[in-house]
């Protein structure tokens, strides 16, 4: 990629030509591919949400699943919105939306935040709740791919420093709310965009050593609540004393999960599910609201789905036509799959619990809206590498 | 760097996101395939919720159809351990401190620490209320429901039926008394179909434990569907309850009323008599009074002083009842003496006696035997070689019916000391007679905790004293043993209901019966049989009919001879006219106590005719059987014979009128023994 340098393109130039006369017209490169994994994504996620909120027992309750799709439908227009805006025009505005989000998170740990379940990560706006960390993501993954893209990957030691500080300012103010699932979620994209934006090799081996040695210091320090602590180590001694809840969560959930065996107990027949056996079904383990009621073969589905996902944001990476499109959809991809991994892993007992929700199943607007501003972001990649 | 380090960097990125989904998909295969039907049991039993309903238990009758134990409800106060655990520490405490302001009438005792305690206990089902107390006032059970809001939802009353007696504490040794299992009953009954929980509650004693099975009956189950938090959504299904069933018992609740009056009245009596100078005095603590039926062996009347109350248990005892019941100077109420006293029978035992002599050749009834007064054991040397009739008396010339109606005590010590010497003969025709008649052994009767006596041979004695020389110091059985018990003395000890049943035997002309206190077992308040209860013979006791004859005269002439000579005339005169009653005085000597006073009776009948009931009279500490103890009997008799005499039974077990009185014994100057 190294001394190819694609002219800007501009919005402007293609409001004159006709959509799709163009044969380099951004909407005939749409990635339907990707826009058709969303779509079923978002409404499995929208039905399994119904099905985790509906109640045991007449009148059902469909308030939950109706929001949902309201989310998801204002989400196909962000994604819209994310998509037919030059991607290109994001790094000017990269600076603004990066000191913006870093503004709302220092608010947000203000008394003008709303706290729930110990952390304080909400602005209530009427109804409706803005999490400022689920945009925070967004614009990371933008100023960490315009700074690195600046740099050229002629990254020293100054330079390395700038974009871990980038990284790290906003990683510190989540950490305050504190919202850990979040944190490593940066911390994911974080990677992505240092290994894919060339930092040397020997300093990504420095900081994945320091990296650790911090990670094993905080464990054994007292710098983590117990329950972080306990959520964070629950998974490492299942069956053991001790941490209920955690465990019971786990339990719960894995239960829920095997007792859907191969085909599932079928859709609002599964009795975990039904009988809100699982805490937090319906945002953090809807995981397992489709394994015990779709089984192996819709929960194999969904996750194949999610794969799909995963690798046309991959191949949209190496399509890029300049490294800064490149460098988001790597930081789209890092996001996603740490999301994905961690948040089934979790439901599964093969990673610790945290607070992360699954894209575009978990109930949740910031969540949904952040997911598909993002992907848009990929499909506007996507489309644009020719232009 | 080259030109392809980011495409590989990126490529690095692929092959972990392969690997990541490769887990994924790995872990999820295990669980839904691999793991799956442990998960779905598990899942399964999340879910449902099996909640037993006890039965209602069985009502308990007399043989009339008069309920003696039936069942009432009671409303118990109870708290939801949910509900309770959601309220904050202060609310907790608020609530449970003006609970117990309201529930302090009803339990004095009860404290705010002592109902955390309950709650925590796990005692009881969480999915089920935690009863706090019972037997709560229908006023204070409707303020309750009333004001549930008050108490956040958290105290609720449940009625339920607990054990209600009409008669107070009449019979309560035969029906005893249900109470919370323990664990030791609840161990041995885990696998029982009956379903038995941790708190249930069991019969501890009486017909209640021994007719357990049908008088339980069949608990319902309720399986419910519920939520994480325990809350029900629904049902699954429900099998009601089968009610257990009803239990007629022999038992007459008139009969059994006039017994204990009789018997307590009397045991009253007998503290009051004087002593001669150099006796113990009367203490007369307790005692027993069993009353059998002839024909079928059935159990008329079983009276045990003292008694109890079996309603103490219905609403849990505390620990202050406990003790009254059961410390010094209660004289164990809960020890049913009919069946678990064990006593020496004194000169009633003259019976076994007369027929050991009799089936071993060693007396005809028409053998006449000189009483001087005493008699002088032959070959004897050292210690007690005389041994005298009560009061030295001599009776001159004697048979065996004349012997008995005496109680010449000579008489039969010679039986004794001729077993013994003729025992290469003979063998121990003594021995031989009481177990034929059925002591040493358990009657048989359907209530628990009965001791089976003892009938000691030479080489039991002899074994005793071999295994345990520190406590039995004597072993070699002598001429004198032999002769102590053939007056029903010594080592020979029988329990009330042994006694009575010999003489079963006797008045019905040889049959051994195994003495039956139920009639039958019927469905809960219908006439649909489920089960009854013949007679038991046990063994054919033979009796020459000379022999019955001689026997059955000898028994009248105690009570009703035409010249006042038997031991307890004057007690019997003035007995309802055409009616005779036959029977035998005892008086068991025992070391450092008053005597214990005997009587067993046979009638009331019509002369000539074989006598219904056999009623077995023992006061403990109470001096001459003829003084004591046969005024039990001709009370309980009296009634029996002369309905007119008779009092009803009012509500908790009161006559409706007293109990005649019998005449004075000592004032008739009666031969005593």
């Amino acid at each position: 990629m190294v001394g190819i340098t694609a002219p800007r393109s501009g919005l402007a130039r293609h409001t004159a030509s006709r959509l799709g006369a163009n044969p380099a017209s951004p909407w005939r490169h749409l990635d339907l591919v990707l826009v058709g994994c969303i779509g079923a994504i978002s409404a499995i996620g929208t039905l399994m949400v119904y099905s985790a909120t509906r109640g045991p027992v007449e009148p059902f309750d469909s308030s939950f699943a109706k929001r949902q799709a309201l989310f998801v439908l204002i989400g196909f227009c962000v994604l819209l919105a994310a998509a037919g805006i030059d991607y290109r025009r994001f790094r000017d505005f990269a600076p603004v939306l990066y000191g913006g989000c870093c503004l709302l998170l220092a608010l947000v740990v203000s008394p003008m935040g709303s706290e729930r379940k110990g952390t304080q990560a909400w602005f209530q706006l009427g109804p409706f709740q803005l999490q400022p960390s689920e945009i925070t993501k967004l614009a990371v993954i933008i100023g960490l791919a315009a700074l690195a893209s600046h740099f050229r990957e002629e990254i020293d030691a100054r330079r390395l420093g700038a974009l871990l500080v980038l990284v790290a300012v906003p990683l510190g103010l989540i950490m305050l709310q504190p919202d850990l699932g979040t944190a490593l979620v940066l911390v994911a994209v974080g990677a992505g965009g240092l290994v894919v934006g060339g930092v040397q090799v020997k300093h990504l081996v420095a900081i994945a050593a320091v990296g650790l040695l911090f990670t094993g210091f905080v464990l054994n320090s007292d710098m983590l609540e117990d329950y972080q602590r306990d959520r964070l180590t629950v998974f490492l001694n299942q069956g053991g004393e001790g941490q209920r809840d955690e465990a019971y969560n786990l339990e719960q959930s894995k239960i829920a999960i095997g007792a859907g065996g191969t085909f599932g107990r079928g859709l609002f027949e599964g009795s975990q599910t039904r009988l809100d056996n699982v805490p937090e079904q319906h945002t953090d383990f809807i995981f397992t609201a489709v394994g015990e009621e779709l089984g192996f073969v819709g929960a194999a589905t969904l996750l194949a789905l999610f794969a799909i996902v995963i690798w046309r944001v991959w191949r949209t990476a190496q399509l890029a036509r300049d490294d800064f499109g490149t460098l988001v959809c790597v930081g789209v991809l890092c996001m996603l799959l740490f999301q994905i991994f961690e948040n089934v892993g979790m439901t599964m007992g093969i990673m610790p619990i945290t607070g992360i929700p699954l894209p575009l199943v978990s109930y949740g607007g910031s969540s949904t809206l952040a997911t598909f501003a993002a992907l848009g972001l990929v499909l506007n990649v996507h489309a644009r590498r020719f232009s | 760097m080259t030109n392809d380090t980011p495409r590989l960097r990126i490529g690095i990125i692929g092959i972990v996101a392969v690997s990541l989904f490769g887990a994924l998909f790995a872990r999820l295969w295990y669980l839904q395939v691999l793991a799956s039907p442990e998960y779905q049991l598990q899942a399964t039993a999340n879910q449902q919720r099996v909640i037993i309903e006890p039965a209602p238990r069985g009502r308990i009758l007399d043989r009339n159809g008069v309920v003696l134990v039936d069942n009432r409800l009671s409303y118990v106060a109870t708290l939801d351990r949910q509900r309770l655990a959601a309220l904050e520490d202060a609310e907790r405490t608020d609530l449970l401190t003006r609970l117990v302001a309201e529930l302090v009438p009803v339990e004095a005792t009860l404290t705010v620490d002592e109902l955390e305690a309950r709650v925590a206990s796990d005692r009881f089902s969480p999915y089920t209320p935690v009863p706090v107390v019972e037997d709560v006032p229908e006023s204070l059970a409707i303020y309750l429901t009333e004001h549930r809001a008050d108490f956040a939802d958290v105290v609720q009353v449940d009625a339920r039926a607990i054990r209600s007696y009409p008669f107070g504490r009449t019979a309560s040794h035969v029906l005893g008394y249900v109470g919370a299992i323990n664990d030791e009953e609840f161990a041995s009954r885990r696998d029982s179909p009956d379903r038995y929980q941790l708190t249930d509650e069991i019969g501890k004693s009486g017909v209640e434990r021994t007719f357990e099975e049908d008088l339980r009956g069949t608990p319902g189950t309720r399986v419910l569907e519920v939520d994480r938090a325990g809350n029900t959504v629904s049902e699954l299904s429900y099998t009601p309850p089968v009610p257990g069933h009803d239990l007629h018992l022999s038992v007459d609740v008139t009969i059994q009323a006039i017994a204990e009056q009789a018997l307590e009245e009397e045991l009253l009596n007998a503290r009051e008599r004087r002593v001669s100078r150099g006796n113990d005095p009367n203490v007369a603590p307790a005692g027993s009074v069993v009353v059998e039926s002839t024909t079928d062996g059935s159990i008329v009347a079983m009276a045990s002083y003292p008694d109890f109350d079996p309603s103490t248990f219905t609403d849990g005892i505390d620990q202050t009842e406990w003790t009254a019941l059961t410390g010094e100077g209660s004289y164990a109420p809960f020890t049913n003496r009919a069946i678990a006293g064990q006593y020496a029978p004194g000169s009633t035992f003259k019976l076994i006696t007369a027929y050991a002599a009799l089936s071993s050749g060693l007396r005809a009834p028409a053998d006449v035997f000189h009483d001087v007064g005493s008699y002088r054991i032959p070959n004897c040397s050292g210690g007690t070689c005389i041994k005298y009739n009560a009061g030295r008396t001599p009776y001159g010339n004697v048979d065996l019916a004349e012997a008995i109606t005496v109680s010449s005590d000579a008489y039969f010590y010679e039986i004794g000391a001729r077993a013994w010497f003729e025992r290469d003969r003979v063998g121990d025709p003594i021995q031989a007679a009481a177990e034929l008649f059925g002591m040493g052994a358990d009657t048989g009767i359907a209530l628990s905790n009965e001791l089976s006596g003892r009938v000691m041979t030479p080489e039991e004695y002899a074994a005793r004293h071999e295994a345990d020389p520190e406590i039995f110091t004597d072993g070699e059985w002598q001429a004198g043993d032999n002769v102590n018990i053939s007056i029903g003395q010594g080592e020979m000890l029988t329990t009330p209901m042994q006694l009575a049943n010999a003489y079963v035997a006797l008045a019905n002309g040889g049959t051994l019966l195994s003495p039956n206190i139920a009639l039958r077992v019927t469905e809960a308040g219908s006439d649909v049989l489920v089960r009854s209860y013949e007679a038991r013979v046990i063994r054919s006791v033979p009796f020459d009919p000379t022999w019955h004859e001689a026997l059955m005269r000898g028994f009248a002439g105690v009570t009703g001879s035409e010249e006042p000579r038997g031991t307890a005339y004057t007690t019997f005169s003035g007995f309802p006219e055409g009616f005779v009653v036959s029977g035998k005085t005892g008086t068991a000597q025992v070391a450092g106590k008053a005597d214990t006073a005997v009587f067993v009776g046979m009638g009331p009948a019509p002369a000539g005719q074989p006598p219904p009931y056999v009623a077995a009279a023992f006061l403990e500490e109470s001096g001459f059987g003829g003084v004591a103890a046969a005024p039990v009997v001709r009370r309980i008799f009296a009634p029996i014979a002369d309905p007119s005499i008779r009092p009803t039974v009012g509500p908790g077990g009161v006559l409706s009128e007293p109990l005649a009185e019998s005449a004075d014994p000592l004032a008739g100057g009666d031969v005593l023994d």
